[in-house]
C-alpha cells in the first residue's frame, strides 16, 4: 500500500469520527430532546421549542467548536512546519492572547457593537501584532528557547494587557470575563457568533491551501528550500497573516482556548510519515476532532456548574506538554 | 498624657451630646447605604441630613437620585463619618460590621435598616425609619399609597397567569424570595425560574429556560450601554423565537436594588406587560 493511500484513508478515518462528534453533539445538553422530532420541527414554518434548542443553542455550539477547533489544528500544524519547532503553536507564539486581547479591546470599548466585523478585525489586529512581536523578539534564525522566551514574554504582556483592559471596562460584567478570555468558552455562541466568525477563518484556511509543499520543502532546511525555489519570506507573511485571519476570528468569538493547536499536530505527525504538508489538513480534523470532544464532555457536567471548554482542553494538553519536555530531555 | 485627656474629653463630648439628641429628631443624620438613602430621602426633612452615600447619585442604581443631588456625599469611610458629626448614622443590612462596631463603640448611634424581601419586611423598613426621623405619619402614608397601588393592579390583572421569568447577563434568573419574584407574583405572571426550583438569585442554563417555555422574558439591566460577553447572552436570537417574537422588557434596576415603595412601580410596569399580552 502506498503512502498517498494511506494518507487518504487516514483523512477518511478522521473525516468520519468528526462527523460522528459533530452528529453526538447535537443530541447532548442540559436536557434530553428528541432530536429526530426537532429535525422535522424545524422544517415547519412555526418552529417548536425542541428545534429552537437543536438548531439556535446546540447547532451552533457545535459549528462554533468545529470552526475553531480545526482552525486551531491547522494554525498550529503551519506554525510547526514554518518555524520547523515543535513547540510553535498559536497559544505558544502569542497569536490566541494577542487575538483574545485584540477582541477584549474592541468588545469592551462598545465597537464591537458599531459593525459586526469589529470583533474579528480587532482579533486579528491582535493575533497579527503578537506574532510578528514573538517573530521579532525571536529573531529571523531564533533558536527553541529564544522563542519560547519571546512568546512568554508576549503572552504574559497580552494577559497583563486583557486584565487591565476588563478591569477598566465600563461594563460591571466584564472582570468575571477574565477565565473565559484566557480559557475560552464555547457554551453561549449563536448562529450569529459563528457567521462573525467565519469569513476570516475560511479566508485563513484559504491561504495556507497550497502551502503544504513548501512546508515540505523546508523540512530539509531553509537553504535547501530556497534552492528549491521556495520564497522563503513570502511564505512566511502568506502564514502569518493566514494564523492571524483565522486565529483572529475564532477567538475573538471563543477566547484564548490552549494546547489544541500545540498537542493535535504532535499527535498526528507520526501519522502522516512526519511530512508537514500532509498534517495540515489531518491537523484541522483533529482540533475539530478534539474541540468538539472536549465541548461534549464539558456539557457532561452537571447543570449549573459551568467548567469552560478551555479547562478541559488545558487539562489533557498541559500533561502532554510535560511529556514533550521529558521527550526531549533524553536528546 | 494630653493627647489622650483631649480624645477622652471629645469623646464625652459627643455621648453626651448623643444622649441629649435622643430626646429630640436627629438633625444631622448620615446614611452609608444605598437602601438606608433613599428611604432617609423620602422621610426626613431636607436639614435633617448630613449625608448619603455616593451611589445614592447614580440614576441606573438610584430611585431618588433627583432628590439627592445636593447633598453631601460619603463613601462610609471613618474618617468622613466622623467629620460630618452625625447624630444618627444610618447603614444597610450588608454594611460593614467593622465599621459598624467601630462607630458604636466610638458613642454614636447607629440604626441599620435591614433588607428586605417581601412586602411585610417592606413596611417594617418603612416604619423604621420614619420613626428614627420622627414622621411616623410620613410613613403610613407611604404604606397607605403602597398598599392601594397594589390593590389596584390585582383588581386590573387577569386571572390567567402567564409565564415569565427573569433573565440576566451570564444566564442569572430571579427565583423565589426575592423581589423580581414578589413584583411578579403581585402583577399577576408565573414565575418560572421560581417554579423551577430556583432559590434566591441563581443560573438557569439556555436550554432549560427554551424548555421552560414563558410567554414573556424580562431583564433588569445593571449597566445599559456597555458591552461584555455577558451582555451579549440576552441578544441570543432563541429568547425572541421563544416568546414569538416578543421582545425582552428591561424593567430598571433602581425600582428593586433596594425595597421599597418604588417596588410598586417594577410591579405596574410588569402588569402593563400583562396586559398588553392579551
Amino acid at each position: 500500500m502506498n503512502t498517498i493511500d494511506r494518507h487518504y484513508q487516514l483523512i477518511a478515518l478522521l473525516g468520519s469520527i468528526l462527523a460522528g462528534f459533530f452528529l453526538l453533539s447535537l443530541f447532548i445538553g442540559s436536557n434530553p430532546i428528541p432530536v429526530a422530532q426537532a429535525v422535522l420541527d424545524s422544517m415547519r414554518d412555526d418552529p417548536s421549542v425542541i428545534s429552537l434548542i437543536l438548531t439556535q443553542v446546540r447547532l451552533p455550539r457545535a459549528l462554533i467548536a468545529l470552526v475553531a477547533g480545526a482552525t486551531l489544528g491547522v494554525c498550529g500544524a503551519a506554525m510547526q512546519g514554518l518555524l520547523r519547532n515543535p513547540l510553535a503553536s498559536p497559544g505558544l507564539i502569542g497569536s490566541a492572547s494577542g487575538a483574545a486581547m485584540g477582541a477584549v479591546a474592541v468588545l469592551y470599548s462598545g465597537w464591537s457593537a458599531a459593525f459586526w466585523l469589529a470583533l474579528p478585525a480587532g482579533g486579528i489586529a491582535g493575533s497579527l501584532l503578537a506574532t510578528l512581536f514573538v517573530y521579532l523578539l525571536a529573531g529571523r534564525n531564533g533558536g527553541t528557547t529564544t522563542l519560547i522566551l519571546a512568546g512568554v514574554a508576549v503572552n504574559a504582556l497580552a494577559m497583563s494587557l486583557i486584565s487591565l483592559m476588563v478591569n477598566l471596562a465600563p461594563s460591571p460584567y466584564a472582570v468575571r470575563e477574565m477565565v473565559l478570555w484566557m480559557l475560552g468558552s464555547i457554551a453561549h455562541g449563536s448562529m450569529a457568533d459563528f457567521w462573525i466568525m467565519l469569513p476570516g477563518t475560511l479566508l485563513g484556511w484559504l491561504m495556507l491551501v497550497g502551502t503544504g509543499r513548501a512546508l515540505d520543502a523546508l523540512t530539509l532546511g531553509e537553504e535547501t528550500a530556497i534552492t528549491m525555489g521556495i520564497n522563503l519570506s513570502r511564505l512566511r507573511r502568506r502564514l502569518f497573516v493566514a494564523t492571524a485571519l483565522a486565529v483572529g476570528s475564532a477567538i475573538a468569538v471563543t477566547g484564548a482556548i490552549g494546547f489544541v493547536g500545540l498537542v493535535v499536530p504532535h499527535l498526528l505527525r507520526p501519522l502522516v510519515g512526519h511530512q508537514p504538508g500532509k498534517l495540515l489538513p489531518a491537523s484541522a480534523l483533529g482540533g475539530a476532532i478534539l474541540l468538539l470532544a472536549a465541548d461534549i464532555a464539558v456539557r457532561l457536567f452537571p447543570a449549573g456548574t459551568e467548567i469552560k471548554v478551555g479547562v478541559l482542553t488545558s487539562l489533557v494538553g498541559a500533561p502532554f506538554f510535560l511529556y514533550l519536555i521529558v521527550q526531549s530531555r533524553r536528546w | 498624657m494630653g493627647g489622650y485627656r483631649a480624645y477622652s474629653v471629645f469623646l464625652t463630648c459627643i455621648l453626651v451630646y448623643a444622649g441629649i439628641s435622643k430626646a429630640q429628631p436627629p438633625s444631622r443624620v448620615v446614611s452609608i447605604n444605598l437602601c438606608s438613602d433613599q428611604l432617609l430621602l423620602m422621610l426626613a426633612r431636607p436639614r435633617q441630613i448630613a449625608s448619603i452615600s455616593r451611589l445614592a447619585l447614580e440614576p441606573n442604581s438610584s430611585y431618588m437620585s433627583d432628590a439627592a443631588a445636593g447633598f453631601p456625599v460619603n463613601d462610609a469611610k471613618l474618617e468622613q463619618l466622623l467629620s460630618l458629626d452625625p447624630d444618627l448614622i444610618l447603614a444597610g443590612g450588608y454594611s460593614s460590621p467593622s465599621l459598624i462596631r467601630l462607630l458604636k463603640r466610638l458613642g454614636y448611634r447607629v440604626e441599620i435598616v435591614p433588607s428586605s424581601v417581601n412586602l411585610e419586611q417592606i413596611h417594617s423598613n418603612i416604619r423604621l425609619v420614619a420613626r428614627l426621623v420622627g414622621d411616623e405619619d410620613l410613613g403610613e402614608t407611604i404604606i397607605e399609597e403602597m398598599n392601594l397601588r397594589v390593590h389596584q393592579i390585582s383588581v386590573r390583572s387577569s386571572s390567567t397567569r402567564n409565564r415569565a421569568l427573569f433573565y440576566q447577563p451570564r444566564g442569572y434568573t430571579s427565583g423565589s424570595g426575592t423581589l423580581q419574584d414578589l413584583a411578579l407574583t403581585l402583577a399577576g405572571w408565573r414565575n418560572l425560574s421560581a417554579e423551577l426550583g430556583v432559590n434566591g438569585y441563581g443560573s438557569l442554563d439556555l436550554e432549560s429556560l427554551l424548555i421552560s417555555n414563558p410567554d414573556q422574558i424580562f431583564t433588569s439591566a445593571y449597566a445599559p450601554e456597555t458591552d461584555s460577553v455577558a451582555q451579549r447572552q440576552l441578544r441570543h436570537p432563541a429568547l425572541a423565537w421563544v416568546t414569538g417574537n416578543n421582545p425582552l422588557i428591561d424593567i430598571p434596576y433602581r425600582y428593586w436594588i433596594c425595597g421599597g415603595p418604588m417596588l410598586v412601580d417594577a410591579v405596574e410596569a410588569l402588569a402593563d406587560a400583562h396586559q398588553r399580552l392579551h
